[in-house]
Order: structure tokens, then C-alpha cells, then sequence
């Protein structure tokens, strides 16, 4: 960033003649300014859907997983479908903000903070349902390796399970702090503007003494390119251990070497199509057009095409292997995924997650503000109904024909996803009106390079 | 050193005779609590001053009291010996040999008591019959029943049994006087005292007639065999000495006769120097004994009519004058030639009950010279006679019998009319019914005397003529009841106790001077003593023409008994109710069975829900003029214009409403002909059923279940018929079971014992008793027909049913195997989901496997399920956090998980859910709380106990000593246990026995549980 030169060819990414000031101004705008009814009534639905959820989390915890529609055969369904979901939309906030960051892709700067902000409340939302789908939540806290006085009694190293747990838990505490740190000079901004004295007082809490000194961006900077280069390989490993639930099982549909790469690549997939549904909704209500312009858009969209063409290869890629095997077991497990009683499963997948984002090669399609809503809502559907296809088709006819049955969920299953989809809301709404949305900091930093009224001065040049 | 110090509160206190001084000293509270009024009058409450002092006072009174009432403990109710029994040892436990005749089954047992309590049936070893089947393994539960009469009652009024007896004494004697007609109802004894008490009684009261009733009637039978051999009793068979069955509709593995002939029949049914039994059933249902032949045709019952007069036209020579179909004329003729060579090792069965069919059949056994049959050694637990009984039915409806005495029979729900029956009953000047729970008959009967148990009874026994057995109780009467026999005796003046009189009865009379503890102690005493029977020759002439005459056109109704339920008599059993039907899976139901065409035909329909689980419309099942409505199964083998139907179901009284399931099929007994000419219409109503098995194919993964044909396993290579899987290892084709594929690392079992468990794929008859012994030794909960619905079913040991999608299971691999292409693939797998339409079937047990490297234990986060040094994969209970990784990953899908809470809850309000209920806990075992994972333990408890013991004792084990449920229930032999480091053991025979295999062998996990490759005759 030591140049404020960019080539022309490259579009703005802040647009409408801002000014440094603008941007502080834009940006705190949400934060200072009152809810409109909008925001409340959008509100008022997500708290209802997260209040139903804690009901039907209640219920179960009272009267027992029973109240579920699992079965003998089908012992994981919506709860770990809905878990690795969530997980997997969590991936899109640290490739944006750490791998782009290593990659010195500029165009992160405005969809980082709520990228990153997305990726830790899905996290929430993941991390709850491998405790409330445990018959004794109760004792959840045994999954952790605390010494106890019950003589050698410990955890077991080899369950997935439980890299499970160190995977999330690690990957929960490295966003948040990598989010914080990024916030830093951003609430600073707000506690210097705000004017109302307990306002003042919060923000000078979270903003932890953010002077603005030169000491204090070199520490900053430091401290990003650190927590980037620790996010990145967690990026990859996060979903590679999620996958190992599966891969390291003998389920046949279950047991897939292809696993982790498949499963990352489909992380960032519904990733980006998450952080497209939720932007494009902000940039409207919040008006950051100028900031989120169809130029983040249309790249963001890549990334759902590329990612989707190889999320599709795995999906042909299975298909051969299950062929090439020669194992029956197998051969049938995806015989049945696409023709089986579940097969509007596996077309409902395969329509959302390969064929949809193939439009994306049309400029045309990609540049549309609504088609691309409409995509990422698809794609984040196709991609639940991918983790269906693997847990729920895949268990319910495995090796014994005499244990076949099916899956039907009850009102309980379907409440308790809602209210996840409630709570993240939730959180998400009380995000947008009282954290900076966009890291201002960082835009301010490319808006010499990048804003079109200087793009502008420098091309009449 | 006291301490004297005096503190003053005031210089009055000085002046000793101030009376205030005194008050306060011997009142520590100068001022009454004016409680009186305070409480006195309610109008002059609000008048009161009770002022803020009085009100703490309240407050603190009542807060103390009420948290002192709150304190209080629970009430444990466990009373200590006063004076502690000499056998009773809390944690041992103490086996007393006895039997069970109630009617339908028979059998001597052994029972396992705790701290005073049954808790356990096993079989008798001592005894030559077979050991319990499902029913009897679940008879202790039946006991536990809190449900059940507790004492003598009149008109629904408890009373005294002083009173009880001292009234129908009266009334005997009073209708004696005016020689009114009385009738003694009974089940079939066949237990000399009884009868002796009967004769007595029948002496004295020479109005009282008494008659016989079985519900489900062998009376037929009975009559060929009299009027062939001069004797009212039922032959006995013993198949292990046969080469060649033939059955038509007998189901003689469940209830023909009585049952008790799986026994020996497995032993006939595993190849040994390469011979083994050939087995054809020709019947109209898909009987468990049809599903073990080596070759079923399925005939409806009047075809099979005619196909048993042509065998005995090939045999006898005798010209019958039947036209067949030629194909199966061909068949027969063949089998009828096969017959005559069987030299005496052939045997020909039939379970139509008809008196001609029944006497042909005796009469083929007699031309063959069958050495199966024994006509010297008589079954005597049938002896119903359908005319006596009908007739005192149609008297007592005319109203020319004015009594009825009833004990062990229930005709109120048996038979056919029961309606008009009923009515006639109430307005009997005497009926008295003995009886355990208020069945339909206790319900209207005057008198009700409360019976015990046959746990809580003394008795004796005649299975087999020779065979005596004695009955005792093995605990003090839960209930204030009093045997048959002993208010009998009371009727007849006697002042002898039933006991005495049994002991006195077998010393005179069966035991001549032998021991009457040691009879006691064994259960059984053999007399082998023979009185020959003589063969009548009577001419079949006009029986020919009358069974051919019988013949019918149209649909035909068999009804048959199942497994779990029998007669009935159990139905409020809800460990039988829960057990599911070998052949359907369904359990908590019963239904009509249909053969696929005649359902398309019909309307009749089986439909699946999105959670799987089954569904049917009903059917219409007219007989006469009476229908019946019945959901529908639709049943692979059944033959077409035939339909299937149970008895037991359909208890509308003594039943918790839970537990009165299906239709009553004795509605449609008419003249005890289990079949009936039916006309039925569809009813287009949704029942819900709840089966445990949905997917009733192989889909031809013949590795699941290996089979081969006497022929391939006599002459060719193991190989070729137990193929084991290869895989690619460097490019050489590698054997799964080779260690060099094995990615694990071997622990070291050959120290210790090593448990494994071998299942015979050939002796195994399906027959369930397995289930049952295993659901009452590991306390596994009953769940309720809704759960099982859901695919929730508790069983740790369940039997898989398969049909073959082709004729048989080979040609089903073949199918599979000669798929080419992707759209090949998808179509034959699609017709592969649905059986032939005479299917070969086959039983496979299955429990935990207890894999070496087992998929569940890798995954358990908490380490819950690790394995164990004998070989066990071990499942800790209370570390369980309940993520069910383990049942997902497991291939056998054995795990069970605790959905809710099982126990003290009432959503599932059976034996767990009751104080009397839950005495039938095994307390050797922990009972499962809500969210934990169980399954399979390979009885640990027992293996336990059975090394503490010869620890204790200081010798070694021996084989045969380490038992499970499952092995020590299992009478066909197929489920061997033992300890493979034993090298002498017949578990490691069998482990080395080429026959053995491993289920799913592919996937690596090495279990402990094989299985014997299944070899059929055919």
C-alpha cells in the first residue's frame, strides 16, 4: 500500500466521491442513527424463531432425544446436518479476511468485518448442536480432557469427535480475536464521534486504548499479518476435521479419502454465498453501496462458481470411485443416494450446488444484484441438503438390509434448526447497529488507490 | 470447674416473691400465643390482634415444620429378615427345577431365583422334552403382572376364601340334591393328581361332568390317532432320527401338537458325514416351519387336501381318484417314491385338521414303516374334544346345564359364539371361574377364585406318557390365591393340603420308594415302562370320498398360532407383545396374511410412511355370516386364494389397554377348523403397523448370509461355498482375513479366556426364544408399539428375516453379479427391494459381534466402549454422554439407544413402570437411564459369575460352563458360547469348522461373534 497507484483497468472499489470523512461518517451512520421499523419487524421475526428454538431445545433436554425423529439406523441427521451446515458457512469469514490478506486482495477490505463477524456467529450456531444432540448434555463437559479423580478415566484421542472439539473451539478464539483486533481502530473511531456519555464508555472498553499512534497501526499491522498467517492453515483444517467424522468412519458413503479437500471447498462454497446473502441485504438497508459495490459482488460470485465446479468434481469424483471400487456396499450407498427413496436429496444438491452456480460464467448474471441473491440462497440450500445426502442417506441403508429404514423429521428437529437460523439473525441484526460494519479503517487505507474520485483525478492526468 | 456466674436482667429479680419474677422464670415465653384467637372464629379473624411478635412467631413455626416435614427421607421399602433363610444369600442365586402347564405350553423348566425372586427361566437339563420356547421364557414377567386377581371375589366383591368355599360347597351340594348339571371346563392337566382330584370330585358330585377344552384344538388328531391305535393321545416324532420330512400345513417347529419338535429337528438339520435331512412343506401360510423347509410348495388348504390323497394313492396303491396339476402331480409322485425308499427314516405329517387327512397321514407313516413317529412314547398335553365341548357350549346356551366350573380356559374370548355364549353364562345359576387375571370369562363368571402362578404352585406333570415332572413354587404367593387343586380338594371334604396329597399320590404311586426330594430336586422322574399299541387296520373307503367332498373353491382362512403370542393367554405380557413375529417383524399385532396377486386383486394394500414405517388398509374377512375387520400383511409364500391368520390377539379384558392389540381370530374358529371359507372385501382404513424390519430382501449381498446346497458343500472345494473376500494387496489378490491387510495392531488373547459365540445358520430355526431370554436376563426395556413404530425397538439380539428376491438366494447373487451397466444397475436393483412371490427365507441372529477392532470404540470421545481383555466390546454405561457416533458407525447396527427414560416413566407404562413389575430385574445387570447407548454385553454378569465360581472352588472351567442368554435359551443348538484359549472347547471346534464365517468379514472388524454357512438340501 505504499503507492497510490493502481492500473486503471481496475475498477473502483469505493465509489460515489468519498471522502475520508465520508467514510466515518457512512459507516458510523448505522450505529448512531435509530432502528427503522424495518430492522425492528426483521427483528422481532429472528427473536421469535430463536425463542421457539430454546423451547424446542428445552423439550428435548427434558424429555430426551426421543423427541427428535432419529431412529436405530439413523442416529445423526438434522442435528449434525445442521451442524456441519453452520460450520461451513463459518469458513468464508477467515479466507476473506486472512487468506485475502496474504494475498493483498484489496477487495476484502469492505465485506471482511461482516464476513468475519458471520463466520463467528455460525460458529455459535454450530458449536450447540454437538452438545444438545449428546442424550446427556448434561455431561457434555466430558468430552473435554480435564483431569478428574476418576483414576485413568480420559478422553479418547482417536474419536474424530473429539478434534472435533479442539478443531471448533480453536477456530471459534482464533476468529474472535483476529475480528477484535481488526475492530480496534474502528471502535476508536466511534468512541472518538460518540456523544452520549455511557456510549463513550463502552466503546473506549472494547477499544481497548486505541490511541491512533503510529506505534499502535506498526503493532496492528504486525498482529494481523500473525493472526492471518495462524487463521490460514485453520481455514483448511477446521472442515478437514469436521470431514473425518465421516471419512474415518467404515459407513460405506461415509468412508471417502476425497473428504477433506471436498468438504473445504464446499465450506468456502456456502461460505460466500452466505456472506452474499447477508451483504447484499446490507448494503441496501445500511446504503453502503459505495462501499459493497457490484464489482465485490461479481468476485464473490467467482469464488461461488469456482468453488461449486469443485464441489461438482467431488460429487462425479465419488460417483467413479464408488464404481471403480468394486465394493457392492459402496456401489450401492451412491446407486441409492440418486435413485433410492432419498433422491429428490441428492438432485435438490446437485441442482443447487453444480448447476446453479455454472449461470455464473454469464457476466450478465454474475453483475446482477438479484440473480446473485437468488444464487447464494440456493446455494446455501443445496448445500444443507449436500450434508443430508451424506449422514442421512448414507445411514439409512448401510450394510445390513435388515436394519434399512427411513428418517422422517419432527417438529422439534425442524424448530431447533429455525432457531439457530433465529439466533444468528439475532445476533447478526444487533451486530449491524452497533458494530462498524466495514473495516473503515482499511478502506480508508485503499481510498487513495481505489476511490473512484481519485482513480478519477489520476486517469485525467 | 462449672461455671456459676449469675447475669441479672434486673433488680427485681432481688425481691424472689415478685410475681414476676417467678413467671418469667418458668416461662421462657411470658405471653401465650393466642392461637385460640387467632384461629377460633373465622367472622372474628379480621378482628383479631395478632400483632408482629405473634406473626414472626407464625412465620418461624411454620417455616421450621414445614421444612421439617420436607426432610423427610424416602421410604425404602426393604423389610431385613428377622430370621434369614438358610438358602436365600443376597447375590447368589438359587435354581429350583419345575414346570409350566398352562394349557397351551408345556414344558419343564428351571428357574433362577434372587433374594426370593423368579427372575429367570432356562430349561431343565435333566429333562428329554425341549426346554422353554418364547412364551415360557417370558412366563415370569406374566407373574409380575399387577393386573392380576388378588384375591377370591363374588359377584366382582372380594371375599374370603373361607366364605368362597364354604358358599359353592353349599351350592354343589344343593344342586347335587336337585340333580341340576353342572360342567368342569378345564384346560388339558395331563397331571395324574389333577385328574385324580378330578375323578374324586366327579365321584362325589355325581351331577358334574368334566370335559376338556384346548382352545386351539388338536381334537382331530386325537380322534385319527384312537381310531388307529385304540388310545385318545397324540404320537410323539422325533425328527433327529429323520432323512426325509414331508409336512402338509403342519407348523410343527411353533405349536403343532403342542410343539416341542424344534429340538430335534435341528439336530437332523446340520450336515454331518455329508447327510442331512431334506424337509418339504406343502402349506397355505408362510409358517416358520415353511421357512426352514428345503422345499416349500405353497397349496391352499384344499389343494393340499387332494395333493395328500394322491401321496397316499402313490404309497398305498389305493386309487383315489384325484386330478392334479401335472407339475405338481410329477412332484408328488416323486416324493411319495422318495418315501417308500426312506427306509423307516421318512416321515409324513399333516396339520389340517381334519379327522380323515389326520388319520391318512398316521395310516403313510404306518405304510412307510416311519421310525420318526413313536406311538409307544404318547404326547399328552393335548386332550380336547371338540364334540364334548361343543356340545356343553350349545347347553349351556339352551340353558340344560345350570353350572359351569372353569379352570385354565377362557371360552368366554375362544370360542367362535362366544356373544350367545356369554349371555348364556351370566344367567347360570353356578359360575365359577379359576383364573389368574379377569379375563373375558372371570369378568361375567359369579365366582372368581383367584389361582397363582405356576411359579407360586405345587403340581406334577405327564408331558410324554412315562415322563412325569413335578411343579413347585419358587416363591410364597404374591397374591391371596389358592390352586385348582386345593379348593377342590375343600369341595370334596378333604382335609388334605394339595401338597401332601401330591407328595402321598407320588410316593404310592410313580416313585415306589424312591426319593421324593431327589424327584424334586431333578424336576423330573422317567418311568420307562411301555405298554405296546396296536395297530387298527380300518379301511379309508368313504373317509377319501368325505375329505375330497371337503374341498373348496373359493378364498380359505388359516389360522394359525404365533410365536410370541400362542393362545392368548400371555397377551398382557408386554415382553411377547414386543416380540416380534419371525416371519413379519410385526410386533404388537396381529393381521390377516396375503398373498401379493390376491392383494392386487383385492385392493388390499401395505404402504410405507416417510419415517418408514408400515402401513395397511383393512380387510373385511366374512365368514358365515359373521365378519371380522383385520389389517393387512402382505406375505411373501403365502399361496394364492389362501389368507393367514393369528390367534392371541384381540384380548379385550385383563389386558392393559396398551396391550389389547389385533383381532380376535377364535371369532372365526367355527367348529374348530382352523380353516374357514372366507369371502373378503377391503376396507379402506389406515392401520398403523409397527414392524421392526422394513426391508425384507438380501438385495443379493451374498455375504451377509452364505449358503450353498448339500450337493456343492459335499463335493466341492470351501472355497467355492465359503468364499472368503479378497482384496488387491501389492496386486495380488488377498484374502480379508489375512493379517497382512489388517491395518491394526494385534492384541494378545491368548491369555485368559477369549470369548466367542458361534451361530449355526442351519440349526437355527428362527423360532425366537433367544429374544425373549435375552430381553429378560439384561433387563432391556419394553418401549411400547408407537417407539418400535419409529424403528426405536430395544432388542440386543434380534433375528433378521430374509427372502429371496428370485426363487432362491442363489439366483439372487447371480442376478446381481450379472448386472452390466449403470441402467441395468438402477432397474435390477429396484425389482430387487421386492421378495418372489415364493420366496426362500432365511434367520439370521444377530447381536453385537464384539468386533477385535470394533468401529465403535475408535469414535466414543469419552472412551464409553473399549474392549475388553476376554474379547467382549464393553459398553460403560455411566460414562455414555450419548453422541450415538458408535451405533452410526456401526456395520451391524446392534446399538441400541435409551431415547427417554424406559423406566419409572409413565409414557411407557410397562413392567418398568411398576413396583411389581420391576421384581423381574435382573439385579446382576444395571438398568439403562435416558441418553445412554446399550447393546449386547455377551452376558458379562454370567461369564463373571462363572469364573468367580471356579475361582472360589479352585478347578478349572470346563466347557460348556461359560453360557449366555441366548446360548443357554437356544434348544436347536445353534447358538454355541464357550472360550476359545480352551482348546478343548466346542466353540473353537466350531471356529475352525470350515463352515465358519464372519459377518461382513470386508470391513475388518474381526468379531468374536461367526456364523456356520447355511446349507440346504435341496
Amino acid at each position: 500500500m505504499s503507492s497510490h497507484y493502481e492500473a486503471p483497468i481496475r475498477k473502483p472499489l469505493v465509489t460515489g466521491n468519498k471522502s475520508y470523512h465520508d467514510v466515518s461518517v457512512d459507516i458510523s451512520a448505522a450505529i448512531e442513527g435509530k432502528a427503522n421499523k424495518q430492522w425492528w419487524i426483521v427483528f422481532s421475526i429472528a427473536l421469535a424463531a430463536f425463542l421457539w428454538g430454546i423451547g424446542c431445545i428445552i423439550y428435548t433436554i427434558s424429555t430426551g432425544i426421543g423427541v427428535w425423529g432419529l431412529n436405530k439406523t439413523v442416529g445423526w441427521a438434522w442435528d449434525i446436518t445442521n451442524f456441519v451446515w453452520w460450520i461451513g458457512i463459518g469458513h468464508a469469514g477467515t479466507l476473506i479476511s486472512a487468506v485475502l490478506l496474504l494475498f493483498r486482495q484489496k477487495w476484502r477490505m469492505a465485506i471482511n468485518r461482516s464476513a468475519e463477524a458471520m463466520t463467528i456467529f455460525s460458529v455459535i450456531q454450530a458449536a450447540l448442536f454437538p452438545l444438545i444432540h449428546m442424550g446427556r448434555p448434561w455431561l457434555g463437559y466430558w468430552v473435554l480432557p480435564i483431569p478428574n479423580a476418576y483414576g485413568s478415566l480420559w478422553v479418547n484421542f482417536n474419536s474424530p469427535l473429539l478434534w472435533d472439539v479442539f478443531a471448533i473451539s480453536t477456530y471459534l478464539s482464533v476468529s474472535l480475536v483476529f475480528w477484535w483486533t481488526g475492530l480496534l481502530p474502528d471502535l476508536a473511531m466511534i468512541r472518538d464521534r460518540a456523544v452520549k456519555p455511557f456510549q463513550k464508555k463502552i466503546y473506549s472498553l472494547v477499544s481497548f486504548g486505541w490511541s491512533g499512534r503510529a506505534k499502535d497501526w506498526q503493532r496492528f499491522e504486525e498482529v494481523s499479518l500473525v493472526l492471518a498467517g495462524l487463521a490460514t492453515p485453520l481455514v483448511l483444517s477446521v472442515h478437514t476435521i469436521v470431514s473425518f467424522d465421516f471419512a474415518t468412519s467404515v459407513i460405506p458413503g461415509w468412508h471417502t479419502t476425497i473428504f477433506p479437500p471436498y468438504f473445504v471447498a464446499g465450506a468456502i462454497f456456502s461460505g460466500f454465498a452466505m456472506v452474499n446473502t447477508l451483504l447484499i441485504i446490507m448494503r441496501k438497508v445500511s446504503n453502503l453501496e459505495n462501499y459493497i459495490t457490484v464489482q465485490h459482488i461479481e468476485l464473490m460470485n467467482i469464488v461461488i462458481m469456482i468453488t461449486g465446479s469443485i464441489v461438482g468434481t467431488a460429487y462425479i469424483t465419488e460417483l467413479f470411485m464408488a464404481w471403480y471400487s468394486g465394493v457392492e456396499y459402496e456401489q450401492y450407498a451412491f446407486l441409492n443416494r440418486a435413485t433410492g427413496p432419498y433422491w429428490w436429496a441428492y438432485w435438490s444438491m446437485m441442482t443447487c450446488n453444480v448447476f446453479s452456480p455454472q449461470l455464473m460464467w454469464f457476466k450478465k448474471l454474475r453483475t446482477s444484484i438479484v440473480f446473485s441473491f437468488f444464487i447464494s440462497i440456493i446455494v446455501n440450500i443445496g448445500m444443507w441438503f449436500e450434508r443430508f445426502v451424506i449422514i442421512v442417506v448414507s445411514l439409512h441403508r448401510d450394510y445390513l438390509p435388515s436394519s434399512w429404514t427411513m428418517f422422517t423429521p419432527t417438529f422439534v428437529d425442524i424448530g431447533i434448526f429455525i432457531g439457530t437460523i433465529g439466533f444468528f439473525f439475532v445476533l447478526f441484526l444487533l451486530y449491524s447497529r452497533t458494530f462498524p460494519v466495514i473495516a473503515q479503517a482499511e478502506v480508508k487505507a485503499i481510498l487513495k488507490t481505489s476511490g473512484d474520485n481519485y482513480k478519477k483525478l489520476r486517469d485525467k492526468k | 470447674m462449672g461455671n456459676h456466674k449469675k447475669y441479672w436482667k434486673s433488680e427485681i429479680e432481688l425481691s424472689s416473691d415478685n410475681e414476676m419474677v417467678h413467671k418469667l422464670r418458668d416461662n421462657e415465653f411470658v405471653n401465650e400465643l393466642p392461637i385460640d384467637n387467632f384461629l377460633e372464629n373465622k367472622e372474628t379473624l379480621k378482628d383479631t390482634n395478632t400483632n408482629r411478635r405473634d406473626f414472626l412467631k407464625y412465620l418461624g413455626f411454620s417455616t421450621a415444620a414445614a421444612t421439617l416435614a420436607s426432610c423427610e427421607g424416602p421410604v425404602n421399602k426393604s423389610i431385613p429378615y428377622v430370621v434369614q433363610p438358610e438358602q436365600i444369600r443376597p447375590g447368589i442365586s438359587n435354581f429350583y427345577a419345575t414346570s409350566i402347564s398352562d394349557g397351551f405350553d408345556f414344558a419343564n423348566v428351571l428357574v433362577k431365583t434372587r433374594e426370593g425372586r423368579p427372575i429367570k427361566i432356562e430349561k431343565n437339563s435333566k429333562s428329554e422334552d425341549q426346554g422353554p420356547n418364547a412364551r415360557i421364557q417370558a412366563s415370569v414377567l406374566s407373574m409380575y403382572d399387577s393386573s392380576r386377581i388378588q384375591g377370591p371375589t363374588m359377584d366382582g366383591q372380594d371375599i374370603s376364601w373361607e366364605l368362597f368355599n364354604l358358599n359353592i360347597s353349599a351350592q354343589l351340594q344343593a344342586m347335587q340334591a336337585s340333580d341340576k348339571r353342572i360342567v368342569l371346563l378345564t384346560q388339558t392337566f395331563s397331571s395324574p393328581t389333577t385328574e385324580s382330584i378330578i375323578k374324586e370330585f366327579v365321584n362325589k358330585y355325581s351331577n358334574v361332568e368334566h370335559v376338556v377344552y384346548d382352545s386351539i384344538s388338536e381334537s382331530k388328531s386325537l380322534d385319527a390317532f384312537e381310531i388307529l391305535y385304540g388310545k385318545r393321545a397324540l404320537p410323539t416324532y422325533d425328527f433327529s432320527k429323520s432323512d426325509m420330512i414331508v409336512s402338509f400345513d403342519a407348523d410343527f417347529l411353533v405349536d403343532w401338537q403342542g410343539g416341542g419338535f424344534s429340538k430335534g429337528y435341528s439336530k437332523s438339520r446340520v450336515p454331518k458325514n455329508g447327510k442331512m435331512s431334506k424337509h418339504y412343506q406343502f402349506e397355505a401360510n408362510m409358517s416358520l416351519t415353511g421357512a426352514n423347509a428345503d422345499v416349500r410348495i405353497p397349496l391352499k388348504p384344499s389343494i393340499q387336501k387332494l395333493a395328500l390323497l394322491k401321496i397316499y394313492e402313490y404309497i398305498s396303491g389305493e386309487n383315489v381318484n384325484v386330478k392334479l396339476e401335472d407339475e405338481l402331480d410329477g412332484k408328488i409322485k416323486k416324493l411319495a417314491s422318495d418315501l417308500k425308499k426312506s427306509s423307516g427314516k421318512g416321515v409324513f405329517i399333516t396339520g389340517i385338521s381334519d379327522v380323515n387327512a389326520q388319520l391318512i397321514a398316521l395310516k403313510i407313516n404306518h405304510l412307510i414303516n416311519s421310525k420318526v413317529i413313536n406311538i409307544n412314547k404318547l404326547s399328552l398335553i393335548r386332550n380336547g374334544n371338540d364334540t364334548k365341548v361343543d356340545k356343553v357350549v350349545k347347553d349351556v346356551i339352551n340353558k340344560s346345564v345350570d353350572g359351569l366350573i372353569m379352570c385354565g380356559v377362557n371360552p368366554s374370548y375362544s370360542l367362535p359364539n362366544s356373544n350367545v355364549f356369554n349371555e348364556a353364562l351370566k344367567s347360570l345359576e353356578l359360575s365359577v371361574s379359576f383364573s389368574m387375571n379377569n379375563t373375558e370369562t372371570a369378568m361375567l363368571s359369579k365366582w372368581v377364585a383367584a389361582t397363582p402362578h405356576y411359579l407360586e404352585s405345587w403340581g406334577d406333570l405327564e408331558i410324554k406318557s412315562g415322563n412325569y415332572s413335578l411343579i413347585q413354587p419358587t416363591i410364597k404367593p404374591l397374591f391371596d390365591t389358592k390352586q385348582f387343586q386345593e379348593v377342590l380338594l375343600n369341595w370334596i371334604d378333604s382335609n388334605d393340603l394339595y401338597y401332601d396329597y401330591l407328595k402321598l399320590y407320588w410316593n404310592n404311586r410313580i416313585l415306589k420308594g424312591l426319593s421324593w426330594n431327589q424327584a424334586l430336586h431333578d424336576g423330573v422322574y422317567n418311568l420307562k415302562s411301555v405298554n405296546p399299541l396296536q395297530y387298527i387296520n380300518v379301511s379309508l373307503g368313504n373317509r377319501i370320498n368325505e375329505l375330497k367332498n371337503s374341498v373348496n373353491e373359493g378364498f380359505e382362512l388359516s389360522l394359525y398360532s404365533k410365536v410370541s403370542m400362542g393362545d392368548g393367554k400371555q397377551a398382557n405380557n408386554p415382553w411377547l407383545q414386543e416380540m416380534p413375529d419371525p416371519l413379519t417383524r410385526v410386533s404388537w399385532d396381529n393381521y390377516l396374511t396375503v398373498s401379493k396377486s390376491d392383494a392386487e386383486r383385492l385392493g388390499l394394500k401395505n404402504t410405507y410412511e416417510s419415517n418408514g414405517a408400515l402401513n395397511s388398509n383393512y380387510a373385511k374377512v366374512l365368514v358365515n355370516d359373521q365378519f371380522i375387520k383385520v389389517p393387512v400383511v402382505i406375505q411373501p409364500g403365502q399361496a394364492k386364494g389362501s389368507f393367514g391368520l393369528s390367534f392371541g390377539y384381540g384380548r379385550t379384558s385383563g389386558v392393559k389397554n396398551e396391550l389389547q392389540t389385533g383381532v380376535n381370530g377364535f371369532q372365526v374358529y367355527n367348529q374348530f377348523d382352523s380353516t374357514q371359507s372366507v369371502e373378503i372385501e377391503v376396507i379402506n382404513e389406515v392401520h398403523e403397523f409397527a414392524c421392526v424390519q422394513l426391508h425384507n430382501t438380501l438385495m443379493g449381498r451374498g455375504d451377509i448370509i452364505k449358503e450353498t446346497t448339500l450337493e456343492i458343500f459335499n463335493t466341492k472345494d470351501v472355497g467355492e461355498w465359503n468364499h472368503v473376500p479378497r482384496v488387491s494387496l501389492n496386486h495380488i489378490a488377498t484374502p480379508v482375513t489375512s493379517p497382512d491387510v489388517d491395518i491394526w495392531e494385534k492384541f494378545d488373547s491368548s491369555i485368559g479366556h477369549h470369548f466367542n459365540l458361534s451361530i449355526d445358520l442351519n440349526a437355527c430355526t428362527g423360532c425366537g426364544a433367544c429374544v425373549i431370554s435375552c430381553h429378560a436376563e439384561n433387563n432391556v426395556p419394553v418401549v411400547g408399539k408407537s417407539e418400535v413404530r419409529r424403528s426405536r425397538d430395544m432388542h440386543w439380539l434380534r433375528i433378521d428375516r430374509y427372502y429371496s428376491s428370485e426363487e432362491t438366494f442363489f439366483e439372487d447373487n447371480q442376478t446381481k453379479d450379472d448386472i452390466s451397466g449403470l441402467g441395468e444397475a438402477l432397474s435390477v436393483f429396484g425389482k430387487m427391494e421386492n421378495p418372489s412371490e415364493n420366496p426362500q427365507v432365511v434367520f439370521q441372529p444377530v447381536m453385537c459381534q464384539h468386533c477385535n477392532q470394533a468401529p465403535c470404540e475408535t469414535v466414543c470421545p469419552v472412551a464409553a466402549t473399549s474392549h475388553g481383555k476376554q474379547g467382549q466390546n464393553h459398553m460403560a454405561y455411566n460414562r455414555c454422554v450419548g453422541t450415538r457416533y458408535c451405533a452410526n458407525n456401526c456395520p451391524y447396527k446392534v446399538r441400541r439407544f435409551n431415547w427417554f427414560l424406559y423406566n419409572n416413566n409413565n409414557e411407557f407404562d410397562f413392567n418398568m413402570n411398576d413396583d411389581l413389575g420391576k421384581m423381574v430385574l435382573n439385579p446382576d445387570v444395571v438398568v439403562r437411564s435416558r441418553g445412554v447407548m446399550e447393546k449386547c454385553s455377551m452376558c458379562i454378569q454370567k461369564t463373571q459369575k462363572t469364573i468367580l465360581n471356579a475361582k472360589l472352588e479352585r478347578r478349572v472351567i470346563e466347557d460348556g460352563e461359560f453360557q449366555t442368554a441366548c446360548s443357554l435359551a437356544c434348544d436347536s443348538g445353534a447358538i454355541v458360547f464357550g472360550d476359545v484359549n480352551d482348546k478343548e472347547s466346542e466353540v473353537l471346534k466350531l471356529k475352525k469348522d470350515d463352515r465358519m464365517y464372519h459377518l461382513l468379514e470386508s470391513v475388518g472388524t474381526e468379531p468374536n461373534v461367526m456364523y456356520q454357512v447355511k446349507v440346504r438340501n435341496t
